[in-house]
């Protein structure tokens, strides 16, 4: 009953969210296809033409540290241009993949299994491309590491007062953050593909990357609990993100920067556009990659519903900002909007309106938002009106200075250009790799919500049919009567299911077992009940640690603009604590990143070079989709003979003795 | 469709919840009256900032259950069924805080209202320049708007609701969820510009853009902890016990802990900006907030409302324990009101509480209560929703 209601909605009859019902391991070998065949010949194309870009861009940074920024459009007034623009437009895009992966998976959204993977790496790529801009702004990337609190022969410390040293840290701490959770939710794929390889490097290579992952329960409990943490942490850290880009112009009192609505306005319009990314790259991926069954249209009408939505908050954003403008009775903040809708930039101002509040309306109509060809073209606006709404705040704002003698207008020379264009040739060298060497799809996790995912309830209830298991007290006699332990490791029992497992599981720790343990594709919930395991302590690291990152941040902090570096910022306290939460909060949510990726891996002791069940040909199926109880030849009741029959008789299909 | 017993969706005759709410409100009106002859007849600019603060609170508790309805409905969320007719009923009592409101409007607006002051307007071209906006008339039917449409929205949204439980067809729930996203527009603009006219011009010079999402934010905060609060209510009077598990109260603190998290960010967005700029005219609001004895109330907001709070929700059993749940839910409609008299109090002055404030939040609170009771006569969970049986079964993983 409860399972039929959980697949299948009253209302809508929510459609599956895989169709066609693959089975788990037609999952795996939908996914990993793409990882171990030739790829196609568009992928070739497409890794040509993403190559060319990126030589683009290294030609450009080139010449730029050759010649100096004198390259670019930059100059009085507006001596912010293009590299900002870009740096935010990246940032934004780099936003989706956190959304879709933490806040989604917050909401329980289980839809966003089909595309979390792809949206997480895109954020990954999209952040790489965004740090590239302050790293190359100045024409002389040899002095980036002033950006970093590094002791130096100067006695010269960073200045944490500045918008601009709270953006050093937040994009990093964010990158750092992302690539943890993109890697952590790898693990078990990448074992799938160690499982599958069938050459020596590969092997050897998704090997070393998975870590010695063997799908164990008692590394599954540890796996969630820190994916759990690490979404939670990553939720408020998104919002941080771009929250402190915008501040980067907000701190101003620049007429049209200086508004206090720009941090949620901005992460709104960050997720806005990271979602039409991922659908342009969906949209492309799943028919070059035939995974239509698995990235379906369901998941591209939720997508372009929450494009909508955040469509429409962008949209609120700028009518407030517009009424605001008026109301405050400030002629310059009222020159600034006005001009943007009138002045020489009105193009740029109503493409950005037409591609953001107007193109997105389509979304209204599930015609639009189930028709591939409106998807695309919508999500590409989408893409075009973000861009433009970074230009817009930059450079309208600035074109009229004060000084009306110093007005102009900011023409864009060839470098801007290609520097822009390179930077999506590094976005898409980056991500077709991407496609070719990892799986695009998150496949433990689409096993979990497949039809026939969940142990059936009510199996506990259920025990009675069998037959009683040797109680511990008589295993325990038998081996106090000195039967001789076979030399192997241990017990391998295979099970169909995760109905079987769960049952079989119940009864083995009812038997009294210690070193025995459970093994799945994906983490089957109900199990840690019947194994009789613990919660989870990986909590209480992250909290400690998470703790101790921001003390560390705060007190960086204070030493440097209190005691080392003492400067006067206009006119700010030395130790300015509003403008240090920016960076103690990045420093406490990077605390408590590495404490959930350190308790992931101590508490289910990994990395792991070698374990006996890996010694077993059947158990590679672990990560595809078989489910196994493995019993350790040490546990005080084991005794070859008995538990093999044991676990026969609990509905192994399988028990294999393992060396 | 799981059989709920009918003793436990709705409150049974000669049930102390049935009475409770009838004395709440003759003591509401009864203070209510004391309070407007009191403070008409002693110190009337008093009694209109403490009846705007009174009326506010329970607007965004109001407001709160509102978007809770809206927000569950437009996104088919299955979890929330078995608790969103609460929400629905505590949305029905904005009409009557609104009926509330008209005699401030109409005869409070110039004691609080410092642009409506003509002489003041003359001098003042600030003022000026607002004027087209911020004159009574406009003032007028812009709150006359705001009042209609929630109520429309509240009743429909209740009404519909209702309705399916009689007839149990699905066809409502679509409904619902077609008009539901409209209706969040409609929310986001009204409540956007009912801070704006009822709070921020207060103080008619200054302006925040993000002043709405502020407003918005406690008023969420608030309905969700005053939801959990009548929901702990429910449970030791035996109803609902069956309906409502840990496992919704655990999703609902876990809702709260967002908002907690959330009211913080938007607060120290607002006041982070302006302090950094530091523009007079925009600081000019906090130093209000900073001098004349409010000082420690603005920290003590700071702590209260989000440090405290922040730490002591999260634990995943505070969440899921009658008692821990309850006192944190009480504490933050304690700063949630707190937050509000920060927001309207130090135009008046100096921060000097006054019995007036008591007696208006009493008397409000009353009637409110008292409406409330009668709203949640009917069933407390919408029975024949059909995503009631999901809400029932679903388990936090």
């Amino acid at each position: 009953m409860a399972q039929a209601v959980m697949d299948l909605d009253p209302i809508e009859r929510r459609p599956e969210l895989i169709t066609g019902s693959p089975g788990f391991h037609g999952i795996t070998e939908a996914v990993s296809r793409p990882v171990e065949w030739t790829p196609p010949l568009g992928w070739y194309i497409a890794l040509g033409i993403s190559m060319a870009m990126l030589g683009l861009f290294g030609v450009s940074i080139g010449w730029l540290v050759w010649e100096g920024t004198g390259i670019w459009g930059n100059n009085l007034p507006v001596a912010w241009g293009w590299p900002i623009v870009n740096f935010v437009f990246w940032v934004g895009i780099g936003h989706a993949g956190t959304l879709i992966s933490a806040v989604l998976f917050l909401f329980r959204q289980k839809w966003r299994t089909s595309i979390n993977r792809a949206a997480e790496a895109m954020t990954i790529f999209a952040v790489m491309c965004a740090l590239v801009f302050p790293g190359i702004h100045t024409g002389r990337p040899w002095v980036d590491y002033w950006m970093l609190p590094i002791p130096n022969q100067m006695d010269m410390w960073p200045q944490f007062r500045s918008p601009l040293m709270w953006d050093v840290f937040a994009v990093s701490i964010y990158f750092t953050v992302s690539l943890i959770f993109w890697y952590l939710g790898l693990i078990p794929d990448l074992a799938t593909l160690r499982d599958r390889a069938k050459t020596r490097i590969r092997q050897v290579c998704y090997g070393i990357l998975s870590l010695g992952w063997r799908g164990s329960h008692r590394q599954w409990l540890h796996y969630e609990r820190s994916y759990l943490l690490l979404a939670g942490l990553a939720t408020p850290l998104v919002l941080s993100v771009h929250s402190v880009v915008s501040f980067d112009f907000a701190v101003s009192q620049l007429p049209g920067w200086h508004t206090t609505i720009f941090p949620p306005y901005f992460v709104a319009g960050a997720i806005f556009s990271g979602m039409a990314m991922v659908m342009t790259l969906m949209l492309i991926c799943r028919v070059v990659f035939k995974m239509e069954h698995i990235i379906t249209m369901l998941h591209f009408d939720r997508m372009a519903k929450l494009i909508l939505l955040t469509g429409m908050i962008v949209g609120y954003a700028y009518s407030i900002e517009f009424f605001i403008a008026w109301f405050s009775g400030n002629q310059f903040e009222y020159f600034a909007f006005v001009n943007r809708a009138t002045g020489p930039y009105a193009w740029a101002y109503w493409t950005m309106v037409s591609c953001n509040v107007l193109a997105p309306q389509v979304f209204w109509f599930k015609k639009a938002r189930t028709n591939v060809v409106i998807l695309f073209i919508v999500s590409i606006f989408v893409n075009i009106g973000m861009w433009f709404e970074r230009f817009v705040i930059v450079v309208t704002s600035l074109h009229r200075d004060f000084l009306p003698s110093s007005w102009d207008y900011f023409t864009p020379t060839f470098w801007d250009v290609a520097t822009l264009i390179g930077s999506f040739g590094l976005f898409f060298t980056l991500f077709c790799l991407f496609v070719r060497y990892a799986p695009m799809v998150a496949m433990a996790e689409v096993k979990g919500v497949l039809p026939g995912s969940h142990p059936h309830h009510g199996e506990e209830e259920s025990e009675a049919e069998f037959e009683a298991p040797p109680t511990a007290a008589t295993v325990a006699e038998a081996a106090k009567e000195g039967a001789e332990k076979p030399s192997g490791a241990g017990l391998l029992a295979q099970f169909e299911g995760p109905g079987e497992l769960l049952k079989a599981a119940n009864q083995v720790r009812k038997a009294g077992f210690k070193a025995w343990d459970a093994h799945t594709p994906y983490p089957v919930h109900g199990l840690e009940r019947a194994m009789g395991l613990q919660r989870s302590r990986v909590p209480y690291l992250v909290l400690i640690m998470g703790l101790s990152g921001a003390a560390a941040g705060m007190l960086l902090q204070w030493w440097v603009s209190g005691t080392a570096y003492p400067l006067i910022v206009s006119g700010k306290p030395f130790f300015s604590w509003p403008a240090f939460i920016p960076v103690t909060f990045e420093c406490g949510v990077l605390g408590g990143a590495l404490g959930a990726l350190l308790g992931f891996l101590i508490f289910s002791k990994l990395p792991q070079h070698h374990h006996w069940l890996f010694n077993s040909k059947r158990f590679e199926q672990v990560t595809d989709d078989k489910f196994f109880i493995s019993v350790e030849s040490k546990d005080p009741l084991f005794d070859g003979e008995q538990t093999g029959q044991f676990l026969k008789k609990l509905g192994a299909s399988a028990v294999e003795q393992v060396a | 469709m799981p059989t709920l017993p009918p003793q436990e969706v709705s409150i049974p005759p000669g049930h102390g919840l049935e009475s409770v709410p009838k004395i709440a409100a003759a003591v509401g009106i009864v203070l209510l009256i004391a309070s407007f002859g009191l403070g008409l007849s002693f110190d009337g600019k008093q009694f209109w900032h403490s009846y705007l603060v009174a009326c506010l609170f329970f607007f965004s508790i109001g407001l709160g259950a509102l978007f809770f309805v809206l927000a569950n409905i437009a996104s088919r969320a299955g979890w929330s069924v078995a608790v969103r007719r609460l929400a629905e009923h505590i949305s029905i009592t904005l009409p009557v805080v609104g009926i509330l409101f008209v005699p401030l409007l109409i005869w409070g607006a110039h004691d609080l209202y410092h642009w409506t002051h003509s002489e003041a307007v003359a001098e003042d071209p600030l003022l000026q320049h607002k004027s087209p906006y911020l004159n009574l008339p406009f003032f007028y039917i812009r709150s006359a708007l705001y009042l209609i449409c929630w109520a429309l929205i509240a009743w429909w949204f209740r009404r519909q609701s209702l309705h399916q439980d009689e007839v149990g067809d699905p066809g409502i729930t679509r409904k619902l969820q077609t008009f539901s996203a409209p209706a969040l527009i409609v929310f986001g603009v009204t409540v956007t510009f009912a801070s704006f006219d009822w709070i921020m011009s207060l103080d008619p010079h200054w302006y925040s853009t993000i002043f709405g999402v502020y407003f918005f934010a406690g008023s969420f905060l608030s309905g969700l902890a005053f939801m959990v609060l009548i929901f702990l209510r429910l449970h030791s009077g035996g109803l609902l016990t069956q309906v409502v598990t840990y496992e919704h109260f655990h999703d609902l603190g876990k809702l709260i802990f967002a908002f907690v998290v959330f009211w913080a960010y938007i607060g120290f967005s607002q006041f982070m900006l302006i302090w950094y700029a530091s523009i007079p005219e925009e600081t000019l609001w906090y130093a209000h907030r900073w001098e004349h004895g409010w000082k420690p109330v603005s920290i003590f907001l700071a702590a209260g409302h989000f440090g405290l709070p922040f730490f002591f929700l999260l634990s995943s059993d505070v969440k899921r324990r009658r008692t821990t749940l309850m006192l944190v839910c009480a504490w933050l409609l304690l700063v949630h009101y707190l937050d509000l008299y920060w927001l309207v109090m130090p135009s008046h002055g100096g921060f000097h509480p006054h019995y007036l404030d008591l007696l208006c939040f009493l008397g409000v609170g009353g009637v409110f209560l008292g409406v409330l009771g009668w709203a949640m006569r009917p069933n407390l969970v919408a029975v024949r929703d059909p995503r009631l049986p999901e809400s029932l079964s679903y388990e936090n993983v």
